[in-house]
């Protein structure tokens, strides 16, 4: 398995390089995944109540809540599904500006897979996957998302790993 | 009912006791199997402006027991880490502090 790597271009610019086809197809996928994010499952986990057990609370807080997140997570999306469009050559160039939107539709497109599959962290913890199974396929793809995301971050924190 | 300002007359100003006794609100987080160590860690320095060493500390305390109190005060800021912590897609919930 082909780590990937990623470091700064420039002060300006990131790439991600070492992208085998495996990691190429999960990253092509993401905007179809985040497209599912009103998806019941999916919805919920993102869109989540205020209060345990106060409705009225709850209502206020979606009515003033939900449109900006929608906003917030739809605008992340829209960065990387640009982004995306230059993966060549098992590398991607992108504005370092662009590193929270990566870092949100990466982490908005694990909880959707795994919202909608109910994986649960006994799950997490399968290591012999059997990649008929679509369950096992959304696994596969919520880690490799998840390397991705780990190394990231190490790079938004210079590099130390927490 | 007494003159206002009638000489040896006390008076007193109306106060909201049920808001100035309120009791403070919580925020807490909750364990996500998803969610990396890294991620929440990383959006506990952001949101509380933690150290490093506190926010993994929380973390952990999430991680090991399924919750962790990260901050308690005025509904209002706790409401606005909440909306924060939920744009960051943690799980996180307010709840009132017993007295």
């Amino acid at each position: 398995m082909i780590i990937p790597r990623v470091e700064s271009v420039d002060a300006k610019t990131i790439r991600i390089s070492n992208i085998d086809s495996v990691l190429a197809h999960c990253l092509y996928e993401i905007p179809d995944i985040l497209a599912k994010r009103s998806a019941p499952g999916a919805h919920e986990r993102l869109f989540q109540d205020l209060i345990a057990d106060d409705a009225a609370a709850n209502a206020d807080w979606h009515n003033y809540t939900t449109p900006e997140l929608h906003h917030l997570f739809a605008s992340a999306g829209d960065t990387i599904t640009r982004d995306l469009t230059g993966l060549a050559d098992k590398q991607v160039i992108f504005p370092a500006v662009h590193l929270d939107a990566w870092l949100s539709a990466l982490n908005q497109t694990r909880l959707i897979l795994a919202a909608l599959h109910n994986l649960t962290e006994t799950d997490m913890e399968i290591r012999q996957l059997d990649l008929t199974d679509p369950r096992h396929h959304a696994l596969l793809r919520v880690h490799l998302l998840g390397d991705l995301l780990y190394l990231l971050i190490a790079h938004s924190q210079g590099g130390q790993p927490t | 009912m007494p003159a206002p300002n009638q000489p040896g007359t006390i008076q007193f100003e109306e106060t909201d006791v049920s808001e100035s006794l309120d009791s403070p609100w919580n925020v807490i987080v909750f364990n996500d199997p998803i969610n990396l160590m890294n991620y929440v860690t990383m959006v506990f320095q952001r949101v509380f402006g933690y150290s490093q060493e506190r926010a993994r500390r929380h973390m952990l305390e999430v991680h090991q027991h399924g919750r962790s109190l990260l901050w308690s005060g005025a509904r209002e800021q706790a409401e606005l880490y909440v909306h924060q912590l939920h744009g960051y897609q943690l799980l996180a919930k307010l709840e009132k502090t017993d007295l």
